[in-house]
């Protein structure tokens, strides 16, 4: 029996390749909002159709609608952008948007609260910027992600290149993008031609994320995407070539748990100049074999786990004509990022004597706060003066790259002058947070708003056990698609409703094992009883470098997940 | 009935009681009654004089009007009765209507003239004040005239229509036979005095009523037999329509009636009577030295304005107190730019000095009812009324300040509580035939009475498109009745309606932006008889969008600055360009 097609794959179909009737929904001026159809098409433009869920309650009693706005992501591969594109996100930001800029996790821009009426302004500007928004959401290959700091240089350039590449080779051809943002005009015959080699008319049956990893560093999380290439290193800092996962993915639904979270298989090695086919291989494949009836279990993560991974890269290799060798060995150290200055390889002859500062950006929110921190302002005036290049980490930080030896002291003293390198404590370095209230439609509770005021309340804990000092991953979502994260996250909160969190505990360090459900519903207080003994425990019982989630596995506190499918197996709390 | 029912005494020929005698006599009683209605209607409808047998032909007057809330049109219409009772044959003139040439021929003027805002003339009137101070007025050699300028003390410009006015019609070569007096709000009294001094002088010299002493409440009770007086109304709904993080406050209220509301039509204002501040009239009697008179501050604090702080105020402050202080400022001539954005308060505390109560009372006038433009139809909503309101806040000279009636209604008024009302019919703001097309524009509370033009047009079911045009700040939080416009364009009682945010875009957008954007369509709508409704702010938007639509007419149909500027007035003499503006 043919179980009848998902709706978005219907809306899909329909809409001419993505334009759907998104052209008229804008010229609607007395709506803020866009018909539903056109609102799940807008996402492949590399944008959310949103609300500020804080004026819900009194929107109806003063007689307007919903006060939507739209959430634009940009697409930026590898997180590296010029100055003067940070200024143009800058102006775009304070003109059209909130006036904040939020770093994401996946290396990104994201613009929040700009209405209907100024989208299309603010798609020429980041346009005129050279930057794009196409494909930063939907049911495609989004922002390509990649270690960002250039410090091991010539292996770093190498990635950074792939990135670019990937992004470009899955990147949508449909002239949707450029006529209804853009042009404003419909690009004759469009229709006639095969608009899509690579996607096709209904492009995947649900998003797509790839990231690239530099070991010893997995800030990428690269086993929490769909594809992700581990760089091997050759002797001379170079890459040889790539291990190549699949099958990572962070959402699953509460209550469901036929959905899951999954850390990704290494399913082989394949050469540098291999990359791109193979990549376009492992993208038709789910293309084709992905489920389109049930948008739950349509990520890789599911076809993985439903075909097989030999049957999978058995596929994958004769489409790209790859043939995969054995898994090389590489070891990961950490998914943090490296505050402060960092200096390129000294091998390296193009790149000698560069530097690389680190800033840390709680939850990656720039902005200024009236009577207090100015980073908005701070960060422009230094992208005014900067001649590097400005690279957002996958933990929502950025790094002032590619300083030269003679600029090196003028950076420093504007950031010491804006106080831009504030001293955060060790888990707040650490942390990160989805966006979550009051912008996003999924949020269940609150996460970039509260999580800053946790993590001041665990310090105090961590404090008191004489822990202040120690590396502890912890990551907040507002819901259970894993924005940011958590299940790969030492401790890992989920939010289940207002003001309450499920606690998930257990995952590794390194971002190689999945975490566990610890405890539900737990409020502020009860977050904080329920890891204050576990953090005294961990003080006192752990051994030589040992890591918070590998020990509250050996202390039994939590059973350890092996991998997505016994995700859900032996929950809660076991001390 | 007796069949010889008109007695011999009656004031005709024998003849003439035969023959009324003939078709009365035999006349059902709907019959009679109907000749008696008839009668007396057709005596109420013509301008003619009450001729008594033997008195010769009345001498004409001419009563000029430049009005914008009705009180000039109502001064003139009591001028015109009295006037009739002196013998004299009053011809009321509008001038909105006014055809400037004909007034060489006119022997008697009197002119009624508003002034509105920063010294400007009432909107319907610009085209007809700009001609005759223009070139092309005609010589008024002869003409024997008289001014009453009316105008607010809050104002700087304080009656300078009326000033103007009076300046050219003497150096159009008329011959003033009456001093002008400038009134302010409390109009009734100086404006009844003026009435009885002019007609006096303008009356024909045998007139025999000369000196005879005339009774009327000069331009308190409007013409119209709808005016019923102030009437008590229950607050059903007060919502602040603008949202939590708006820079504005405009609230929506909802009045329920006991029984029957004011029998307004769409285009109607409500007077709301409001009350001061009770913090600001006890800062204002401690600064007085007055803070234990319990009664002056009930008075006070119900019954005058003590926060317009005018030049004339100044004037009785120093009059009353004799403080050197403020003398020195009337004779320095600064004192005209010291009061500005500083109310009555200020000059207490600054030229502190102990008052008597009556002392007080003097520098203050009667506080005056605030009119809003009624947003409902009672087609719609029965026996209530909408009003939309604008709080007024702002802060000058380290104080936090706010308007009188848009403050009460804010700070003071919550739901159930009650509050007086008068109804203020402006049948110059009226729907036209439910054919006709109308083009609305309304930004910020301008809305307000195309929200009764939208209802009133849903509830007649009337075929004419509706255009409507609305602006504010913030899409997101100042999109006033939103949803209602968005039912209103699924249902067809609105045809149209485009928007303007002013806040959203680095360069600001306003209504008159989007008028010009959509001018073909509009100039269109007009060549097809709709009409041509403003509303809102009269400082600058009413003169922007006039303009922009002049502009759309020179664009559209290719003419000169002139020509465009005829065809709009073209439409205010057609009365289809209509203006509600304060």
């Amino acid at each position: 029996m043919t179980k009848e097609l998902s709706r978005n794959e219907r809306i899909k179909e329909a809409s001419a390749y993505l334009r759907g009737t998104l052209a008229e929904s804008l010229r609607e001026e007395i709506t803020g909002g866009i018909i539903e159809d056109d609102a799940q098409l807008v996402k492949f433009h590399g944008m959310y159709l949103q609300d500020d869920r804080d004026l819900r309650g009194e929107r109806g009693r003063k007689k307007m609608e919903k006060a939507f706005s739209f959430m634009i992501r940009v697409r930026v591969p590898g997180g590296v952008c010029t100055p003067g594109q940070w200024l143009n996100i800058d102006h775009i930001a304070r003109t059209y948007g909130n006036g904040t800029m939020r770093l994401t996790t996946r290396q990104t821009f994201q613009l929040h609260g700009i209405i209907k009426s100024n989208l299309k302004a603010t798609m020429r500007e980041i346009d005129a910027a050279l930057l794009t928004t196409v494909a930063a959401c939907g049911d495609v290959n989004r922002n390509v992600m990649c270690n960002p700091n250039p410090y091991q240089s010539p292996a770093h350039a190498a990635s950074i290149a792939l990135a670019r590449a990937l992004s470009d080779h899955l990147s949508p051809r449909t002239p949707a993008y450029r006529e209804i943002w853009l042009d404003g005009e419909r690009i004759a015959g469009g229709e006639e031609e095969v608009v899509e080699p690579i996607y096709g008319k209904t492009y995947l049956p649900r998003k797509f994320k790839i990231a690239i990893a530099v070991p010893p560093s997995n800030d990428v999380d690269v086993y929490a995407h769909d594809l992700g290439f581990i760089a091997i290193l050759d002797n001379k800092h170079g890459i040889d070539g790539y291990n190549v996962t699949v099958g990572g993915g962070m959402a699953m639904t509460h209550g469901e748990p036929e959905t899951y979270p999954r850390t990704a298989d290494v399913m082989g090695y394949c050469r540098p100049d291999q990359a791109v086919a193979v990549a376009e291989a492992v993208v038709t494949v789910q293309r084709d074999w992905g489920d389109r009836v049930d948008r739950k279990h349509a990520r890789l993560k599911y076809t993985i786990e439903d075909r097989g991974l030999d049957a999978f890269r058995a596929e994958v290799e004769q489409r790209s004509g790859v043939k995969l060798a054995a898994a090389k060995p590489f070891t990961f150290t950490s998914t943090g990022d490296r505050y402060g200055w960092t200096e390129s390889d000294p091998n390296d002859e193009n790149d000698k004597g560069r530097a690389h500062l680190t800033l840390f950006i709680e939850n990656g929110r720039v902005k200024d706060v009236p009577g207090g921190a100015q980073w908005l302002t701070d960060l422009r005036q230094i992208a005014e003066v900067h001649d590097g290049d400005f690279r957002l980490t996958a933990n929502q930080n950025l790094i002032i790259a590619n300083v030269p030896k003679d600029k090196r002291k003028a950076i420093e003293a504007l950031v010491a002058e804006y106080g831009l390198a504030t001293r955060a404590s060790a888990l707040r370095r650490n942390s990160m947070a989805c966006v979550a209230l009051p912008t996003c439609g999924l949020a269940l509770a609150e996460s970039e708003r509260y999580l800053p005021d946790l993590v001041t309340a665990l310090e105090q804990r961590l404090a008191a056990h004489g822990l202040a000092e120690d590396d502890i991953v912890i990551r907040m979502t507002g819901c259970p698609n894993g924005c940011s994260r958590p299940y790969v996250a030492e401790i890992g909160l989920v939010g289940k409703g207002p003001g309450r969190y499920n606690l998930y505990l257990g995952a590794a360090f390194d971002g190689s094992r999945l975490s566990k459900l610890y405890a539900e519903n737990l409020d502020h207080g009860a977050i904080i009883a329920n890891l204050d003994p576990i953090f005294a425990a961990y003080k006192s019982e752990r051994r030589d470098g040992e890591r918070f989630g590998d020990y509250v596995i050996r202390a039994d506190f939590i059973a350890a997940t092996v991998n997505g499918t016994d995700f859900h197996k032996d929950t809660g709390a076991r001390r | 009935m007796n069949s010889s029912p008109i007695p011999n005494t009656a004031p005709f020929a024998e003849k003439e009681i035969e023959i009324l005698n003939r078709v009365v006599g035999p006349a059902s009683p709907t019959q009679r009654a109907w000749l008696a209605g008839f009668l007396a209607g057709m005596d109420a409808a013509t301008t003619a004089p009450q001729l008594a047998v033997g008195v010769q032909p009345a001498e004409p007057l001419t009563i000029l009007y430049a009005t914008e809330s009705g009180n000039s049109e109502r001064l003139a219409s009591d001028i015109g009765k009295v006037a009739r009772k002196m013998g004299l044959k009053p011809s009321i003139v509008d001038m909105a209507d006014l055809d400037v040439a004909t007034l060489a021929s006119v022997r008697r003027l009197i002119v009624i003239a508003a002034t509105w805002g920063e010294g400007d003339p009432p909107a319907r009137a610009i085209r007809a004040y700009g001609e005759l101070m223009g070139k092309g007025a005609p010589r008024l050699d002869g003409v024997e005239f008289g001014v009453l300028a009316l105008g607010d003390t809050a104002y700087a410009e304080f009656c300078a229509i009326g000033q103007a006015l009076d300046a050219r019609l003497e150096a159009l070569g008329g011959k003033r036979v009456i001093v002008r007096v400038d009134c302010d709000l409390d109009f009734a009294q100086p404006a009844g005095r003026w009435i009885e001094t002019a007609l006096k002088a303008l009356a024909p010299v045998e007139e025999a009523g000369r000196g005879r002493v005339i009774e009327v409440a000069f331009g308190v009770k409007a013409a119209s037999s709808a005016d019923l007086g102030p009437v008590e109304a229950e607050i059903t709904e007060l919502i602040e329509l603008t949202s939590s993080q708006s820079e504005k406050e405009t609230i929506h209220l909802e009045l329920g009636f006991d029984g029957a509301a004011p029998p307004y039509k769409p285009g109607d204002s409500l007077d709301i009577y409001p009350e001061n501040d009770a913090a600001y009239v006890d800062d204002l009697l401690k600064a007085a030295g007055l803070a234990s008179d319990a009664a002056l501050r009930a008075e006070l604090t119900k019954g005058r304005d003590v926060t317009t702080l005018s030049l004339k105020a100044l004037e009785s402050y120093a009059a009353t107190t004799g403080h050197q202080g403020v003398k020195a400022l009337l004779e320095s001539g600064d004192a005209r730019a010291w009061i500005a954005g500083r109310q009555l308060i200020d000059l207490l505390q600054f030229f502190p000095i102990a008052l008597a109560a009556d002392q007080l009372r003097q520098v203050t006038r009667p506080l005056a009812p605030r009119a809003y433009s009624i947003a409902s139809s009672r087609r719609e909503v029965g026996e209530e009324a909408h009003l939309l309101i604008s709080a007024v806040r702002y802060q000058s000279f380290g104080r936090g300040r706010k308007g009188v009636a848009s403050g009460y209604v804010a700070d003071q008024l919550k739901k159930g509580q009650r509050l007086r009302v008068k109804l203020q019919p402006n049948r110059h703001f009226a729907l036209p035939a439910l054919d006709r097309d109308i083009i609305m524009v309304g930004p910020g509370t301008g809305i307000a009475p195309f929200r009764a033009f939208v209802q009133e047009r849903r509830a007649t079911g009337a075929g004419g498109r509706s255009w409507l045009f609305f602006g504010d700040r913030h899409f997101t939080h100042d999109f006033l009745y939103q949803l209602e416009w968005q039912d209103a364009l699924k249902d067809g009682s609105l045809t149209r309606m485009d928007v303007a945010f002013s806040r959203d875009t680095p360069e600001k957008l306003y209504v008159q932006h989007r008028i010009w954007e959509r001018r073909r369509d509009l100039v269109d709508w007009l060549a097809n008889g709709a009409y041509f409704y403003v509303c809102g702010d009269a400082k600058a938007m009413a003169k922007d969008v006039r303009a922009a639509l002049v502009r759309a007419y020179a664009d559209v149909k290719a003419l000169s600055v002139e020509a465009a500027e005829q065809a709009v007035n073209d439409l205010d003499r057609e009365h289809r360009y209509l203006q509600d503006t304060y």
